[in-house]
């Protein structure tokens, strides 16, 4: 009799890790968690003498370093575990110093770079450390004008084509922006910065209120809802002229804008028919705009990536805002959550997974966070992606489906913060004024 | 006798009270813990995300997700999935390149792809940084780290028709192996499944690197396994472009596991 | 003003017309020489309208029997008919028949309303209230709860005096939606609208036309205060009322 009741309590036991381990089960984020690729980069060597080698290979490794480190799919072996021997070209790369302890790499990342004529020239190989009859992956050169702009975008260049090759295909984002909202300037304005922080720029200078940016999935068109003199409108603003083009103007207030990922369509909350929020979609140029939704408050639409055949949105029909998902159409109306207060729908670009912002227990008086959570859309699993309090909103994905920008107070004011997918490599991307609503581009 | 008699009733007597007693107990802390697993369980607040900053050394605690571990393989040699053991997946021999049969199965035809290397006899890859290595001439064409699949559940290999693939381009394999298990869902098994036969699998991959062609060489009579193996290779876009350096317009790939709860 | 001063000319007319009128009596005082038994002369004169203004004209209508003289203020005219006259005072007109059997005479008058001239009056004292006064004494903020859109019933009650007064005065109201800090951005311009728009249904239920009013939110765009205290989030969980021209 105790021993049944041992067994069962045994049994019981080994149950309970397991309800949680199911819902991670089912997120699959593409981080390799578990088995990453352990790589080593070690800093790349300067051919030639040319002094401006020292302040490029500066910029150059330390980009390399962090993009690779970011990317989610590699365990970078540090550096002071290296051998002394820098390798600069594959006939100074030995293997077996590289492939056993105490650098146990999987694979090496080497090269080059030398200044000459005003220009800066990179080679950088990618070998596999534990294949010495065929040690090469793959193999590059670069050539650029030789400013520390120009070989950050080498950097990110050569890690993009090693996160490509190791990452089953999927391009990295090294090259790719955020577009956010920035109050530094007095007004709220439209900005942008690289995938890392750095070239942080205004866009837009509207003067007044400029909210929800939405960079076009070719790049060339930011919409984003302004507060004209009378009323919320949708703006394009022009990437390649430098100014807004014209959209047009709908009675009442119309915001929130969201592209469908093949450019054709945009879908935006506007009071135009009742006064009420409702969803509408209408084409890229604005025009034939159709009426989707039927709620009482209905903002925040995002197309699923992968076939535009459906829309997440938030609505207040119920009370509190909750997610909702229909059909491109407007049909097949499905509710995703039921509790608190869940806002900022963003889906991941291969569809399966829709992040959101979410207060669990919600109510005055309730000092309830605010965290970024990741829901399975087909098995409706849920996990916490943040834990860390304050408020945690507007979630993005990245193209490759592996990062998660977002706005976060954690750091006592409103800054845009990125993170793996998987909950690691949490990284602060702004730290002057007050940034919000990140939208990290399509490519 | 009377006597005798008369203490077997006491100690039957005796039984009953403890006997409840016991019984009242035992119940009691069975319902503890079903209720205590029941409060605990269903909060998905877990090791999912970051409990800190970014800082250097950041712990993962990991429940129990089942990915491969490709590297750490702990012991090759006894790992029935290396090419150690040639019994089980069928052993190329470098020197021909004729597909050779699984043991007690039907011969496949296999897709003979140009081979892009003159040399036949080469040196095996040494796997992983653990002391236990694959001797020199063992293992198949995709022994070492590149082939081995393993997850918690679930061991097996895979094999490139073309032997001087695995062997020019194991880091191809390695991406492959990481792709598919990132796209299984082990979850989708049934979980009364214990043990499993030996399934096989074939696709092929071309040039851009999309899956095609998937089918069951050999089924494990289990629908749901079955079936999460092959909605695994589904849901799998691509695995990256075919190596620049190799000429073939695609590759066939076998995959075979065994799966163990 | 018009109106006094009309009166005045009326009566001053009247007066005149009274001392004309008098002294045609004197000129009619005068006994004729009795006639040798011919028929007296009769005339009468009328004048259509009597009454016009500066720079109009009237039409003097006579006719007389037994006349073979007849003249109207001198001029010799026939014994009937009609002329148009323009006077730019008020005039009285004479007809004066003359026949065998005496003398008729009748008059007519036309009143000429003069011009009003503008007098110099002094500056008009300003209104006791401008209207953006009278506007905010009367529409104040109406408040919501955490997270709703309903109207409180203070709030609903002063809408409905205060829809009395917007339709009174012809306004046109913009019925600006806010919400506090704490929700999510796109959220809150939603909740806003809400709010705002449940003010208009409000003001619409009590009869204030819908082309009078327009609504927009703010969301939490432009908060009235900054605090993180529930006193500064009631603050700004309000729908705020301006006036358009």
């Amino acid at each position: 009799m105790l021993r049944k009741t041992g067994l069962l309590f045994l049994f019981l036991l080994l149950l309970l890790p397991l309800t949680q381990a199911i819902a991670q089960d089912w997120i699959r984020t593409g981080t390799n968690r578990g088995a990453p690729i352990r790589l080593a980069v070690p800093d790349f060597k300067p051919s030639g003498s040319d002094p401006q080698n020292a302040p490029l290979l500066s910029v150059f490794n330390d980009t390399l370093w962090s993009d690779l480190d970011n990317a989610g799919i590699f365990d970078m072996v540090a550096k002071s575990f290296y051998p002394a021997a820098q390798p600069g070209q594959p006939s100074e790369m030995k293997l077996d110093a590289w492939g056993n302890a105490p650098v146990n790499a999987a694979m090496v990342a080497f090269g080059n770079l030398g200044v000459n004529a005003g220009k800066v020239d990179v080679q950088g190989w990618l070998f596999d450390a534990k294949n010495a009859s065929f040690p090469q992956v793959l193999g590059k050169q670069y050539r650029e004008d030789a400013t520390p702009d120009k070989a950050r975008l080498i950097a990110h260049r050569f890690a993009d084509e090693i996160i490509f090759r190791l990452g089953g295909g999927i391009p990295g984002i090294a090259e790719s922006q955020i577009y956010f909202v920035s109050l530094r300037s007095g007004t709220k304005e439209i900005w942008s910065m690289d995938y890392d922080g750095a070239n942080q720029k205004q866009i837009t200078k509207l003067g007044s209120v400029a909210l929800s940016p939405r960079i076009s999935p070719d790049g060339s068109r930011l919409a984003f809802s302004g507060l004209t003199h009378d009323s919320w409108q949708i703006l394009m603003y022009s990437m390649d002229l430098g100014r807004t083009v014209a959209f047009p103007r709908y009675s009442g207030d119309n915001f929130s804008p969201a592209w469908s990922s093949d450019g054709t369509k945009i879908a935006f909350s506007s009071s135009m028919h009742s006064g009420l929020s409702e969803i509408f979609v209408a084409d890229a140029s604005g025009a034939n705009a159709r009426r989707l939704s039927t709620g009482k408050g209905d903002v925040s639409p995002v197309f699923n990536p992968k076939t535009n055949g459906q829309i997440a949105w938030v609505s207040g029909r119920t009370g509190l805002p909750q997610i909702y998902v229909m059909d491109a159409d407007g049909s097949n109306v499905q509710k995703m959550t039921d509790q608190g207060y869940a806002v900022s729908p963003a889906w991941s670009p291969n569809g399966l997974l829709l992040a959101f912002s979410w207060v669990r227990n919600y109510g005055p008086g309730v000092l309830g966070g605010q965290d970024i959570y990741l829901m399975d859309i087909a098995s409706r699993q849920i996990v916490q992606l943040t834990h860390d309090g304050g408020r945690n909103d507007f979630p993005s994905w990245s193209p490759d489906g592996r990062h998660i920008v977002f706005q976060s107070n954690r750091s006592g004011t409103e800054q845009i913060w990125s993170v793996l997918a998987d909950g690691t490599h949490l990284q602060q991307l702004t730290r002057q004024g007050r940034n919000s609503q990140p939208n990290w581009s399509f490519k | 006798m009377a006597y005798v008699r008369a203490n077997m009733f006491y100690e039957r007597e005796q039984w009953k009270k403890p006997l409840l007693v016991s019984v009242g107990f035992h119940g009691a802390l069975v319902l503890a813990i079903l209720v205590l697993g029941y409060v605990l369980a269903p909060h998905g607040t877990s090791n999912w995300g970051a409990t800190g900053e970014g800082s250097a050394i950041h712990a993962d605690v990991v429940a129990s997700i089942p990915l491969p571990h490709t590297e750490e393989s702990p012991n090759i040699v006894a790992n029935e999935s290396k090419g150690v053991t040639q019994t089980v997946p069928q052993p190329k021999p470098v020197e021909t390149e004729d597909g050779i049969s699984i043991p007690g199965k039907v011969t496949k035809p296999k897709t003979i792809d140009k081979p892009q290397t003159q040399e036949r006899v080469q040196p095996r890859p040494t796997p992983t940084p653990e002391q236990t290595a694959v001797a020199y001439g063992e293992g198949g064409p995709v022994s070492g780290p590149y082939g081995n699949f393993n997850t918690t559940s679930t061991k097996g290999g895979f094999s490139i028709q073309n032997a001087d693939f695995g062997a020019q381009f194991g880091w191809y394999v390695q991406n492959v192996n990481r792709v598919v298990s990132n796209a299984w869902y082990q979850v989708e098994v049934d979980p009364r499944v214990t043990n499993a036969k030996r399934v096989y699998l074939l696709f092929d991959i071309d040039r851009n690197g999309r899956p095609s062609n998937v089918r069951f060489e050999q089924r494990s009579d289990i629908p749901s396994l079955d079936q999460s193996a092959m909605r695994a290779l589904q849901r799998i876009d691509t695995f990256g472009p075919l190596p620049p350096g190799y000429r073939g317009d695609k590759v066939s790939v076998e995959f075979w596991f065994d799966y163990h709860r | 003003m018009n109106n006094s001063k009309r009166l005045l000319i009326q009566v001053l007319g009247v007066l005149c017309l009274l001392m004309v009128v008098n002294g045609c009596h004197g000129g009619k005082t005068t006994p004729p020489p009795p006639p040798p038994k011919a028929t007296a002369p009769t005339a009468t004169l009328s004048a259509n309208p009597t009454q016009i203004e500066q720079g109009q004209s009237a039409q003097l209508q006579w006719s007389t029997t037994d006349a073979t003289d007849v003249a109207l203020d001198g001029n010799k005219v026939d014994p009937s008919g009609s002329q148009t006259v323009s006077p730019t005072q008020t005039t009285t007109y004479h007809l004066t028949a003359k026949g065998a059997g005496g003398t008729q005479e009748a008059t007519a008058q036309i009143t000429v309303a003069a011009k009003p001239t503008p007098t110099p009056t002094p500056a008009p004292t300003p209104p006791p209230v401008t209207d953006e006064q009278l506007f905010n004494q009367n529409i104040a903020d109406v408040f919501f709860d955490y997270d709703k859109a309903d109207l409180r019933p203070d709030g609903a009650a002063m809408l409905a005096r205060a829809a009395q007064l917007i339709k009174q005065k012809g306004w046109r109201v913009q019925i600006e939606g806010n919400a506090d800090e704490r929700g999510s951005t796109e959220y809150n311009l939603a909740l806003g609208e809400r709010r705002a728009d449940a003010a208009k249904q409000a003001l619409l239920s009590a009869g204030v036309s819908a082309d009078s009013l327009k609504t927009i939110s703010y969301g939490k765009e432009k908060p009235q205060c900054t605090e993180s205290n529930e006193e500064c989030w009631q603050k700004n969980r309000r729908a705020h009322f301006t006036l358009l021209k």
